[in-house]
């Protein structure tokens, strides 16, 4: 197409054949970009003549020089093969999707724009129906002008497209996919596998990505699954660079941490990292699994950390300015903060009523009252904004305008807005640097940072763009490298099977759910780490064979008795020393023995004895729980520590916490008071001391210790006299009972051992462990590898099938029948829960207002409880999703 | 005796009616009270709630069959697959068909449907293969790709304003040439994965549509034109100036072997004994048929003989009977 017009226009004589362009780096302007090609196997690239002998007429100009990695961009587009731009958000790769859209326009071709959010669908429907007018928009709310050539649409729509075989299907030439990096995505990036493996063969893409380090992987998976070349244009280069700061909380001022030039300065991140008043110490709140921070309570009589940040900004003028928080709550909660803070003149208030009040109009009169929007209009004038997914679209829609008219100075958002759509403000600021993620709070990734901190620095009109770290705890220069200047997320395949992908690809006659499979991304990579794989056990195995031991038999044999003895030991420990028995006589003054702790961390010995030392029972008390406010726990249950006067070797290595080791009583080191958990406490003796009151004076200690070492001494012969778990302790289980039996046997086993009396056996046993652990990885890598040869979801391929038979949806010979048929068209929610309901009649007698509560369970999972309160009808749901979730894992 | 106009011998009579009766016996036990006929009360439990589907009224406060056929419940819906009926599309149905109009931008298609069916242009592959919208001039040559009385095999594509309409996925989709088109009842045709089949061995393609046409025809190997097309014809500057019915004609002088018209004589024979006896239809059964043809000395012309008939009857009995014993 594009190749053959330029070929028609000036195939004149001297085809001088173009060195090949493999890695041809344009550095040297500064802004360097890399380029390279994906060829599929067996494909010979054509010859073709260098481009700047017969340039053709572009199919658009723009009033700007091109960036080295656009240009590049645009030639691989006319030459008509297919590429991906990986580059940071605010670098102009939208440049690259206009010249596709201008060059199909020529070309009397059809177009196809995905992006994954309607929002960003709605913006660049607007920005390229201003630019050319032959634009038409489809996504789930509204379709506008369905005929046009060029059509924007978010990718759920392109793919059920495909599956319905939409004419457009036949006429698409250039398929342009916005930010493909949410290919990653858990729950929708399937979509966009599915429709870059279903898409037509004779059409080429415009993949359109954030920076990904394996971008050249995702090409050749285009190339191999298309059969077509396929070009990666590559960039780091960012328009508007950015410094980074900390601002450590209770402190009160920037640390720079990051240059512009991509520095990491570490004199001032330990500047940043001394100002810290570390929250955890003034209040506790954190220890209770609470993230309540100081950020959002604010210290009596201070001006909370968040108010303190926004008034410097405003001050040095580094408005606007967008807050990230991690969640929606924690996002109003910060706007109400700022409630003293008006950063808006007069004029801007009133256009800014104007504008909200003329966008509300379309609500109507009951819905103008909602808290929502009644709140919002105080805070939006004073120029704060707020920006989650939880507002009303509308609302969302208010305040993107406000936003980028500069009429809000300063916003609150959570992460979604730092995807697609171009608002980019002077300043970034993270709440946090840890974000919660399912199941605990952990480090925001070096992709999100990147990602967020992308919205800074506005191209064109700030010099610089500014992102803001707020810190409230300690972290390591490590950490806050990795996370501020660490690579972005590699752009993995997050494939999944759906009900309604599967009966979509039976229904059609070409359609092959194994097909799928084969060429989905996730396949490819799976393929791609098979001789990775290899190649690690290969050399493991290696290392094993290496390791010799003579004896190994009876070595090995010797070995197992000893896991098992100290096993053993262990479970007669637990049971005596669990506070059920434990309780009564943890007393002050009596001796227990206690476990050292080791100093080479290794330190799994050998020997039948672990290293045991003495110590004297100061105090206990029992270890707070999360549960504990729940009320109604025993006190058998909880944890307990106990407060041990022993010696110890106490040593602190630089600002981190100092370390505490228990060493043997007779080894230097001073003697202190640690508290260890129950669980390190050996046993208990029957022997109490008299304890000083007062401990706190060193000579005290040092007294008391050396009473201990004479009791010691005076049981030497004996051994210390131990509390008897069965006379003295009550304890009566008959699991305690049976593993001493099996205790002694073994003990008798040992003495039998030959070996035990060998020399050189701790030497062996520790050269006999790395050879077992050897085996144990070589026999994991070899599991890996036999999943990743067999086709990956084969298992769930089947599983899934069978469900869908069990519950007649598909027969036999898997042909789709009436209820599959009604699951195909379900493309949004739960497919099979839904059909079964329709066929359930549960749907038939209901009342608008039940249907529209039942429905709405669907789409929005999160609140799956709701469903409880619903009442008579929806019972009958329950049991009907019980029963094909129990048919999904019978199967599975 | 289902209607069959033979002239038969005396044995052959009994021996046919032997076979029938046996298969009449076999499958009753399945769903012997499920098949109703017009006014036929259906029993349903109205406390549970049901639905009522296709060919059901409720008269009186009983649910009534409004057809003849067999009672098919899914959960609670209750609906009445006729037995002898037109062909009812679905989506994604494979069908054989017609053409018996060129429209704007569309072709018109019987296929045994009430109405017709809508082929628009945009719906199938241009035959030079470049994804591009159509232009003017490709409706003027609408009738270089396909005119009144070809043969077209295509996919239903769904119901629209306007009609039912279809779509050819990929090019091999399209105008069926040098082969038979039989029609016979479309309840015959058993719904598969696949309804398109090569017979490797007699270079045969056979197509069962869904509608009850039946495509027996020369193999043809269907490929993507579109690379090939590309690297042959860079010069070309745009598709427009591409003549279709030329390529079109190069292939009607392609030669069909005898052999190959046997073949495609016999498998239409194999389908008509089939559906004059009134035997579902798929390609294990037209196999075996063609091949107790072949076993029996059959020439092509004497398997529509009763004898033929008969003997097929015979072991279309057996065969079941030994399914069910096994099954």
């Amino acid at each position: 197409m594009g190749s053959l017009k330029r070929k028609s226009i000036g195939d004149s004589g001297d085809e001088v054949l173009p060195p090949p362009k493999q890695l041809r780096d344009s550095a040297g302007e500064g802004v360097a970009c890399v380029h390279d090609v994906s060829y599929p196997d067996g494909y010979v690239p054509e010859p073709r003549s260098s481009s700047s002998q017969d340039l053709p007429v572009p199919a658009k100009e723009f009033p700007f020089t091109l960036d080295p990695f656009q240009s590049e961009a645009i030639k691989c587009l006319d030459n008509g093969e297919s590429v991906m731009v990986s580059a940071h958000t605010s670098a102009g790769k939208t440049v690259v999707a206009l010249y596709a859209i201008a060059m199909s326009l020529r070309n009397k071709q059809r177009v196809i724009y995905t992006a994954p959010i309607k929002a960003l669908s709605n913006q660049k429907y607007r920005e390229f129906k201003e630019e050319f007018s032959d634009v038409g928009l489809m996504t789930g709310d509204v379709t506008i002008e369905p005929n046009a050539s060029c059509l924007v649409m978010t990718t759920e729509i392109w793919r059920s497209m495909q599956y319905k075989g939409s004419e457009i299907m036949r006429e698409v030439a250039w398929i342009i996919f916005d930010e493909v990096h949410y290919m990653r995505d858990r729950e929708r990036g399937v979509v966009w596998e599915e429709s870059i493996v279903m898409a037509p063969k004779n059409s080429r893409f415009v993949f359109l990505s954030a920076t990904v380090p394996n971008a050249k992987e995702f090409a050749d998976w285009v190339a191999k699954v298309h059969q077509q070349p396929c070009h990666i244009v590559y960039t780091d280069y960012r328009p508007t660079p950015l410094q980074h700061y900390i601002f450590p909380s209770g402190g009160d001022g920037l640390y720079l941490v990051v240059d512009e030039k991509g520095k990491f300065r570490e004199d001032s991140f330990q500047k940043a990292l001394n100002a810290l008043v570390p929250a955890g110490e003034s209040d506790k709140k954190r220890e209770n699994g609470k993230w309540q921070k100081s950020l959002v309570t604010g210290r009596v009589g201070e001006e909370s950390d968040i108010f303190k940040m926004v008034k410097m900004i405003i001050q040095r003028q580094y408005d606007p300015v967008i807050c990230f928080s991690f969640s929606k709550r924690e996002c109003e909660f910060l706007a109400m903060q700022m409630a003293k803070m008006d950063l808006n003149e007069e004029n801007e208030k009133v256009n800014i009523e104007t504008i909200f009040w003329s966008a509300m109009d379309m609500l109507s009169d009951d819905d103008k009252k909602l808290p929502q929007v009644t709140n919002m209009l105080p805070l939006l004038k004073r120029g704060i904004g707020v920006h989650h997914s939880g507002l009303l679209p509308i609302l969302k829609e208010v305040i993107e305008i406000l936003f980028q008219e500069g009429l809000i100075k300063c916003l609150f958002a959570t992460e979604t807005f730092s995807i697609g759509l171009n608002m980019p403000a002077r300043t970034v600021v993270f709440t946090n640097v840890r974000k919660f993620d399912g199941d605990k709070f952990r480090w925001i990734s070096s992709g999100e940072y990147i990602q967020m901190s992308g919205r800074a620095g506005r191209r064109g009109i700030d010099k610089r763009g500014i992102c803001i770290l707020m810190v409230d705890e300690k972290l390591e220069p490590s950490t806050a490298k990795m996370m501020l200047k660490g690579s972005a997320d590699s752009l993995n395949s997050a494939f999944h099977l759906s009900y309604n992908t599967l009966l979509n690809q039976l229904r059609c006659e070409d359609g092959d759910p194994e097909n799928l499979l084969r060429n989905s991304f996730y396949q490819f990579q799976a393929d791609r780490a098979i001789p990775d794989l290899q190649k690690q056990a290969k050399d493991l195995e290696e290392e094993r064979d290496s390791i010799v031991i003579q004896e190994e038999e009876s070595l090995k044999s010797y070995y197992d008795l000893l896991q098992q003895y100290k096993s053993l030991k262990k479970d007669v420990r637990d049971i005596v020393l669990s506070p059920k028995y434990s309780l009564p006589f943890l007393q002050p003054g009596r001796l227990v023995s206690i476990e050292c702790t080791a100093n080479d961390k290794s330190g799994s010995s050998f020997s039948m004895e672990d290293q045991v030392t003495w110590g004297v029972m100061i105090n206990f008390e029992r270890v707070k729980t999360t549960s504990e406010d729940s009320g109604n726990t025993k006190p058998e249950d909880s944890d307990y520590k106990v407060d041990v006067l022993t010696r110890c070797v106490v040593s602190r290595d630089g600002v981190a916490k100092k370390s505490i080791n228990i060493v043997p009583l007779k080894e230097p080191g001073e003697p202190a008071v640690v508290s260890v958990p129950l669980s390190q406490i050996n046993s208990l003796s029957s022997v109490r001391l008299v304890i000083p009151k007062d401990l706190l004076p060193l000579e005290v200690r040092e007294n008391t210790l050396k009473k201990v070492l004479e009791v010691l001494s005076r049981f030497a012969k004996e051994g210390m006299p131990l509390l008897d778990p069965e006379e003295d302790m009550k304890v009566q289980s008959n699991s305690y009972r049976k593993a001493v039996r099996r205790i002694e046997a073994l003990e008798s086993l040992f003495d039998k051992h030959e070996i035990a009396k060998s020399p050189l056996i701790e030497e062996k046993l520790r050269v006999l462990k790395r050879k077992e652990e050897l085996t144990a990885r070589i026999k994991s890598i070899k599991k890996a590898m036999r999943s990743s040869s067999v086709l990956a979801f084969k298992d769930e391929l089947k599983a899934r099938k069978r469900v869908l038979r069990r519950l007649g949806y598909i027969t036999s010979d898997n042909v789709v029948e009436l209820k599959g048929k009604v699951a195909c068209e379900i493309s949004s929610a739960d497919e099979l829960t839904l059909t079964e309901l329709m066929f359930n009649g549960v749907l038939k007698d209901l009342k608008v207002e039940e249907m529209v509560s039942l429905l709405s369970c669907f789409v929005w999972r999160k609140n799956f409880r709701m469903l409880q309160s619903q009442g008579k009808n929806l019972t009958y749901f329950f049991t009907v999703a019980r029963y094909s979730s129990e048919g999904c894992q019978n199967t599975a | 005796m289902r209607g069959l106009q033979l002239p038969l011998t005396q044995t052959q009579k009994v021996r046919l009616q032997r076979a029938l009766e046996k298969l009449e016996s076999l499958p009753s036990k399945a769903n012997s009270n499920a098949s109703v006929t017009v006014a036929d009360t259906i029993p349903v439990n109205y406390d549970d709630g049901f639905l009522k589907g296709h060919g059901t009224t409720e008269l009186s406060g009983e649910v009534v069959a409004t057809v003849c056929g067999v009672v098919e419940r899914v959960n609670k819906l209750v609906y009445v697959r006729t037995l002898r009926a037109r062909y009812k599309p679905e989506v994604g149905d494979i069908i054989v068909g017609r053409v018996i109009e060129v429209a704007p931008k569309r072709w018109r298609l019987d296929i045994n449907y009430s109405q017709d069916a809508v082929l628009m242009l945009s719906s199938i592959n241009l035959p030079d293969g470049i994804q591009r919208r159509r232009t003017a001039e490709d409706e003027l040559n609408m009738r270089g790709i396909f005119e009144e009385n070809d043969v077209i095999c295509a996919e239903v594509r769904g119901f629209q304003h306007d009609g039912l309409h279809l779509q050819a996925r990929s090019q091999k989709y399209g105008k069926l040439q040098r082969g038979q088109l039989l029609s016979f009842p479309p309840y015959l045709v058993k719904r598969r994965k696949q309804h398109w089949h090569y017979l490797e061995e007699y270079g045969i393609d056979l197509i069962l549509g869904c509608n009850g046409f039946v495509w027996v025809g020369e193999h043809v190997e269907a490929k993507d034109e579109m690379l090939v097309d590309q690297a042959d014809k860079p010069d070309s500057q745009t598709p427009k100036t591409i003549d279709y019915s030329m390529s079109l004609e190069g292939q009607e002088q392609m030669y069909t072997p005898l052999e190959t018209r046997q073949n495609i004589c016999r498998i239409a024979n194999a389908i008509r004994v089939l559906s004059m006896l009134g035997f579902i239809v798929t390609v294990e059964v037209v196999m075996e048929v063609v091949n107790l043809g072949v076993s029996q000395n059959m020439d092509t012309h004497q398997m529509l003989g009763s004898e033929f008939c008969v003997l097929v009857a015979e072991r279309e009995a057996e065969r079941r009977s030994q399914k069910k014993t096994k099954g």
